[in-house]
Order: structure tokens, then sequence, then C-alpha cells
């Protein structure tokens, strides 16, 4: 009953973030109609992934005073996703939503035959990561519901999370990656500009972070390649490539829109979660680990 | 979830938002993660405290931008103090005896705020709240034990803490704090260019932080103005001006320098306190 306890109280949890995830969004349209405008390209990632290709061709983004496209802004991905990256049903727990995957075309993470049986176990073992309030890490940080600003700077860029504080600095200049005992929860950016896309390399991971609740993961060896590109005035085409041979059978790619929060006087707001956060205890209480992550030297 | 329960919830977080201010601090720290959200989503107006000078072009301003850090023992005690033991750690994790930081030395605390400052000191392996590894406030962060790195936007600066992937963003457009019965572990910061200094005003903070790991305290009426001068290439002036009549006699001040990190690999890496606290046995205790 202690255990049934503690599960309906995550699950109230889920519910309560997804709810005011939902309300934030459901704002943030009404206020926002240039996302909505019949040009936009459609939301579900096998859709709008061609579409956004195509648009990045021909569209010409505003640039900062030292000529680099300007994605500067508040933007929101695709919160379904945190839910699970692949499709997946409608039920007490979740929304329910379309895969945010690309390649492979079937929308699924290409695991091998032992990491699928992993993640089955991670959701019914370990804590979601996100309930300690531990940062989302790349690339649940980008459609994790919640505020993200981007800002420049010359020879940077920055990524401010709302959701627990967390933020990413990305130098645009040429510089080797930390040494490859630096393990870090947000692993280590190296941005540079192709044209009008700001490619980013994310190493030094963790492994302590999921994609999602369903508990798919990757190792502190994988390696992001990431794709921000403006598509239109309120959307970015956000990529992301995911390299890992330890665990999958090959890399696989997200695809989704990042929309563009247009409310006037907008500004980030502190989430002390953390500070506040009492759902932790009791699952440890009830049986519950801490998920362990997976180590580059495993 | 249909629009007119999304509606009530809204109207309901919206209220528990203007009450936040009457009730317990246990219960207000629950309700910061919602109170958040939900505050993210309202357009925060700008007060009546208005700056008088326009934003000023960026060319004017002294560049503050870089990884810094301080070198003094103030995360330890603001105050001077001796090297000792502290409660619970290995020898070899004492404390460095220090000179102080706060001019003059002494903090004019109120009779019954000098009693429970010395109540602090002696619980203060465990009352501290960096010891839940909470964000620790203004100006506690800026003399931790971590760099940090500033960057200079035409209408903000925004500072990146190692510690705890600290956000502040301090807006210099010339607006004021925002008119909301709203609390920050970090307060709310606004900013001017003064001469070769930046002046930030911070407001709105929680009762929850401490100056120092000695119970050093405030309450929720500290008022901070920091001022941040490029004194040469690789050294910034830091001086603050604490204000809290609940607390203190009068106002007082404290300042050090903080020093460029010159390694030509220097970055912010993480230090990421309540995942550490998450590790090994003690995962329950946080």
């Amino acid at each position: 009953m202690h255990v049934k306890e503690v599960m309906r109280r995550r699950s109230d949890l889920r519910r309560l973030l997804l709810v005011v995830g939902t309300v934030l969004a459901a704002i943030f349209l009404s206020q926002s109609p240039a996302a909505q405008a019949p040009s936009a390209c459609p939301g579900e990632s096998s859709l709008f992934h061609p579409c956004a290709l195509g648009r990045a061709k021909s569209y010409q983004p505003p640039r900062t005073p030292d000529g680099k496209p300007d994605l500067q802004g508040f933007w929101r991905g695709v919160p379904s996703g945190t839910e699970n990256v692949e499709e997946h049903p409608k039920t007490d727990d979740d929304d329910g939503g379309k895969s945010l995957i690309v390649d492979p075309a079937d929308g699924r993470i290409p695991y091998q035959p032992w990491a699928k049986g992993r993640q089955a176990e991670n959701r019914g073992t370990y804590i979601e990561p996100n309930v300690p309030c531990f940062p989302s890490g790349v690339p649940r940080s980008l459609y994790v519901p919640t505020q993200i600003e981007i800002l420049q700077s010359p020879g940077y860029v920055l990524i401010l999370f709302e959701r627990a504080h967390t933020y990413r600095i990305i130098p645009t200049t040429p510089q080797p990656h930390v040494g490859s005992s630096i393990a870090m929860w947000m692993g280590d950016s190296r941005g540079k500009w192709e044209s009008n896309t700001l490619v980013v390399d994310v190493t030094n991971q963790n492994g302590k972070t999921w994609f999602d609740q369903a508990g798919n993961f990757h190792s502190a060896r994988a390696v992001m390649t990431e794709r921000f590109t403006l598509i239109d005035s309120n959307t970015i085409h956000y990529q992301v490539t995911i390299d890992d041979p330890s665990i999958y059978t090959r890399a696989w790619t997200m695809a989704f829109p990042m929309r563009r929060n247009t409310q006037k006087g907008f500004r980030l707001l502190e989430e002390a979660c953390h500070e506040g956060e009492r759902n932790t205890d009791p699952l440890i209480r009830a049986g519950q680990q801490i998920y362990p992550g997976i180590s580059a030297d495993k | 979830m249909t629009k007119r329960a999304m509606a009530t919830l809204r109207i309901q977080e919206q209220g528990r938002l203007r009450k936040l201010r009457n009730v317990s601090t246990v219960a207000r720290r629950t309700s910061l993660l919602v109170v958040a959200c939900v505050a993210s989503t309202l357009v925060v107006q700008p007060s009546a405290q208005r700056a008088t000078s326009p934003a000023q072009a960026p060319a004017e301003r002294p560049d503050l931008q870089g990884i810094w850090q301080v070198l003094n023992t103030a995360a330890w005690d603001i105050q001077d103090h001796a090297g000792g033991r502290f409660p619970g750690l290995p020898a070899r994790f004492s404390v460095p005896a220090g000179q102080g930081v706060v001019e003059g030395n002494d903090i004019p605390y109120m009779p019954w705020a000098l009693e429970q400052k010395r109540k602090n000191y002696e619980n203060r392996m465990t009352a501290d709240p960096e010891a839940q590894c909470y964000l620790p406030g203004v100006p506690r962060i800026a003399y931790m034990p971590y760099p940090f790195q500033i960057f200079q936007l035409p209408d903000r600066v925004v500072i990146l803490y190692e510690y705890l992937h600290t956000i502040r963003e301090i807006f210099t457009d010339g607006s004021g704090h925002p008119d909301l019965p709203v609390e920050f572990w970090m307060g709310d910061s606004r900013g001017r260019w003064e001469g070769n200094s930046l002046v930030v005003d911070v407001r709105l903070f929680t009762d929850q932080t401490w100056f120092d790991r000695a119970g050093n305290f405030h309450s929720e009426q500290l008022h901070v103005i920091e001022r941040y001068t490029r004194t040469g290439p690789d050294h910034l002036q830091y001086e603050v001006t604490i204000e809290d009549p609940k607390v203190f006699t009068r106002p007082w001040k404290m300042q050090m320098p903080m020093y460029r990190r010159h390694e030509s690999n220097s970055q912010i890496l993480e230090f990421e306190c309540y995942a550490y606290a998450r590790e090994g046995s003690d995962a329950t205790t946080k």
C-alpha cells in the first residue's frame, strides 16, 4: 500500500507537471498567432522534418550585429517527448504523442537487443532522474516542458532553461572538448556556424540522464550532434543525432519544432526545484533507486 | 484537460501566488515549483522604480566579461576568524583562518538577531542552507569557491555560476523590480552602469539563505546593492551594501577583489551539489 501511495503521488506529480506544461503551451499558442499560421510546418516530427529542411533552403534569418543568424528569444520544444520520445498512447500518466524520431523511419530507437530490455528495467527499478530535479541533460532539456531562452554574445550561444535553472554555454570559436574523464549532466558543448545553422557537438555526458520518463537512455560515451536552424521568424528546426555504439545498432536522429514565445515582457523566472522537492525520499523508501547511469568506462 | 479546467487551475495558482507572502515558510517552499511555473506565464510589469537614465551604448561600458573567482575565505566566514575544525568533517577539511571581508569587521545585528546568529553558528553543520544544497542567494553566490562567467548583452548582464548551474539575469534596460508578491532564492536583479562600475539593486529575497557557513543571516527584507568595478585587466573590485531593517540596526558593507581565471582552457564546469547528495549510501538524507 505504501508503494501504491508513492506511485500515486508520483503519478499526481507527473500529472501536475503535465497540466502546468499544457497550460503553458496553451497560453503560449494562444498568444503566438504566427506559430499557428497556416504556412507554418506541421508539428508532428515525421511531417515537420522534411517540410523544415525545405524551408531552411530559402529562409534568410535576421542577424546579430556580428553577422550570425539571430536565434535569440524564448522557445519551447515538443513536451510530449518528455513522456516518451517514441510514439506512445494516452494513458493515466501520459497525454500521448507521436515519435520525435525521424531516422530510422519507423520512429523507434535502434537499441541493441540487451539495451531494449534495460529500458524496460529502468522504468521499473529507478527513479526518473527528473524527479529529484537533476539537470535534464541534452537533448531532453530542449523538449522537457519548460521555458527556454537563447542569448548570443560574440563567440558564444547561451541556452538558459527555466526548469531547475540549468544552462548551456556553447562557445562558437574552435576549441577542444574538456578531458574525457570530465563527465557532466549537461555535457560539454562546442558550436560552429554552418551557413545559417548552429551545429553543436556534445560530449562528456555523465550517462545519468534519460531521454524521457519511459527510461530511454544512453551512456556517457554518447556523442550528440545538434543542428539549430531558423525556418521562419518563429520556428527553429531542431535536430539531434545520437551516436552511442555501446547502446544502439546505429546512430539515430530526432527532429522537432521549437516554437517562439512572443509574449511581450516575458522573462525567465527561478524554478527552485530541489528546494521544495519531496517525492524522491518516499520513492527511495519504497525501494526505488537513484539511477546510477552508464559511465564511459563500463 | 478541458479548457475550463485549465482556466480554473491557472486562476487558483494565481491566487496562491498572490497569497505567497502570507503562507508559512514550509508551505511556501513546497509551492515554489508550481508558483515559479505559473509566475513564468505572467507578464512582468515594470514597477514605478524606473531608473532615470536610459540604457547606455555598449561602448561607454566597462568590459566585465570573462571567468572570475574570488580568492578568500568568505565562504567559511565573512568576518575575521581563526582556523579550526569544522564539526563533522575530517581535519583535512578544517576551516582556514581568514581575514574578514566586512568593513570594520562588525555586523550590526539587533540583539535578537545576534542571538540567532550564535545559534546558527552552533548548528551550522546542519542548519546552513548550503548543507541542503539550496540556492545560496546573493551575495553568498559571489564568494563561494567556484568560478562564474559574466556575459554583457545590450539590455542585461548574465552571470552563470558553476555552483548548481545558478543563473542571474541582471536587467540593465532601465526596468524596475517586478510588482509581484513573489520571492526568489537569488532575488530580482536590476542593474545600471555608473562610470567604470556595474551597480546592481537586488530585492525580493526569501529568508532562507545565509551569508556564509558561520551562520550570518538575513530576513526576507534583505536589500543588496552590488558594485562590480573593473580595476585592471584581470581584476574586479566587488563591493556590497547590505540593508535589512528586520535584522540589522544600520546598513553595512563588504568588499573583496575578484580574479580572472587565466588558464588557457578555463571554462565553467558543474558543481551539482544536490545530485552529489544522492550518490552513495546517504541518498535519502539529502
